[in-house]
């Protein structure tokens, strides 16, 4: 029968959705990510530590990223084909609006941001009589189809005779031999040596080189971490906001601009774009993960609401108090 | 599970199955593939399963690749599959099967080899300085 065969066929679909991750690049790869959850749920003060995948964090961030749908469905460079015309009534065009703005949401789905990886640096076996033997070392990888690649064994025979777990530069050439992902290269490409980011940041292309990062580097690698900060780092340098504003970066980079207590260029761009929404809610997020600070404390005191937040913000917490009133007040005006 | 087939072919009494190294790869540069086949079949020929590859030339981070598939690779040694000598000193080496004695063996004499080049490096010498004096000369 068609009928019930597609349903229980969308239902084991959408299961198999369910476990997973869509990459960068759009392939659809089966991973099992093994969940890194910090070892204190409580930071200072007794308020529970923020992470990034908590989900007041995620609504604060999908929020301030925006929904820029001329720049999501921009034209990307494929191959040259006519335009197709449909001629649709009020409710099509309505429903194909809707199904648009799904998959735009789809594909701004959040980069993880992860703890960064210890070294592997176990030992499984140190055979003494074996030295000398050989010149090189023998790396034996385990090409088993359904293990996950996180948990599949890379193991090194050095020429001393120790056999030692390969550590992760190693693991991930390997595994890129043996199970090449799409957009992935076994050497890094030079334009992630510093020198060429500089060249790349003149050209504004910040978003090209994130997405090239994210297919190259496993995000938990000291790599993706250091591609990012410096990305970020020029990005709130030079003010150019908008260029990540409705990609799935934004959200990575207000993470670290709040981490490391950078907002104040941020909110000044949101303001002066009369995204007043997106800054009290950039505030917010601010009192959330330090709620120690200042401007978090008195925020607590008054219970301050919408533009009340930003005014205590300013008063206490940024560098660049006398801008914020003023665009505060221009914007009373204008209201 | 004995692998039926073996028992079923009429010409291929006391066959079996074999892990072993297949030779690929072209003139200068071998690369082998490890490779479920019944013993009787030629090197390079239809094997039943490919288990994995052996690369025997150091690549420039030096290392040398193998890549096995344990899990099939326990599946027919279950069968009752015999490995050949390369095989099961891969297989040690990867700390799969226990270390194969002709490993260890090699290992031993290729140390007392390197020890007998290093205590007798005057004789060596001398006969080396001969040989480059009579180059000369003619």
């Amino acid at each position: 029968m068609a009928a019930p065969g597609m349903v229980h066929w969308v239902r084991i679909w959408s299961s198999c959705l369910k476990n997973v991750q869509r990459q960068g690049s759009g392939r659809v790869v089966c991973a099992s990510r093994v969940s890194y959850s910090s070892s204190s749920d409580t930071g200072e003060g007794g308020f529970p530590k923020m992470q990034f995948a908590d989900e007041k964090v995620q609504d604060i961030l999908t929020q301030i990223t925006g929904l820029d749908l001329q720049k999501v469905f921009r034209p990307v460079k494929e191959e040259l084909k006519p335009p197709a015309y449909k001629l649709m009534t009020d409710a099509q065009l309505q429903e194909a609006n809707s199904r648009a703005v799904e998959e735009a949401r789809r594909r701004l789905k959040m980069t993880p941001v992860l703890p960064e990886r210890k070294p592997i640096q176990d030992i499984l076996a140190h055979d003494k009589v074996l030295a000398g033997m050989e010149t090189a070392k023998y790396v034996f990888t385990d090409i088993t189809f359904e293990t996950p690649h996180r948990q599949r064994f890379v193991v090194v025979r050095e020429p001393d005779g120790c056999l030692r777990k390969a550590s992760w530069e190693e693991r991930d050439r390997m595994i890129q031999v043996y199970f090449p992902k799409h957009g992935r290269k076994i050497t890094p490409p030079p334009i992630f040596q510093e020198a060429n980011l500089k060249n790349v940041y003149r050209q504004d292309q910040h978003e090209a080189l994130l997405d090239l990062c994210l297919a190259q580097f496993e995000p938990d690698s000291a790599e993706y971490k250091k591609v990012h900060r410096l990305t970020y780092e020029d990005i709130e340098k030079q003010g150019k906001y908008n260029l990540l504003r409705s990609t799935r970066h934004f959200g990575g980079m207000a993470w670290h601009l709040v981490m490391s207590r950078n907002v104040d260029g941020l909110l000044v761009d949101m303001l002066q774009r009369d995204l007043v929404h997106d800054a009290v809610s950039l505030v917010s997020l601010f009192n959330l993960v330090h709620p120690q600070s200042e401007s978090a404390e008195e925020a607590r005191k008054l219970n301050a609401k919408g533009l009340d937040l930003l005014k205590v913000y300013a008063k206490e917490e940024s560098q660049r108090a006398g801008y914020i009133e003023l665009a505060l007040q221009a914007h009373q005006r204008t209201f | 599970m004995v692998h039926l087939s073996s028992a079923l072919l009429k010409r291929y009494h006391g066959g079996f199955v074999v892990i072993r190294l297949a030779l690929g790869g072209c003139t200068n540069r071998p690369f082998y593939r490890i490779v479920a086949a019944f013993n009787k079949r030629a090197r390079d020929s239809k094997y039943i399963e490919q288990l994995g590859t052996y690369d025997p030339l150091p690549n420039k981070y030096n290392e040398k690749l193998v890549s096995l598939n344990y899990g099939r690779i326990k599946y027919w040694i279950g069968c009752g599959a015999h490995t050949t000598k390369p095989v099961a000193k891969l297989l040690g080496l990867s700390g799969f099967f226990p270390l194969h004695p002709m490993t260890v063996t090699e290992a031993e004499r290729k140390r007392k080899r390197a020890e007998l080049m290093k205590a007798q490096p005057d004789g060596d010498r001398a006969e080396e300085e001969e040989q480059d004096k009579k180059e000369q000369e003619a």
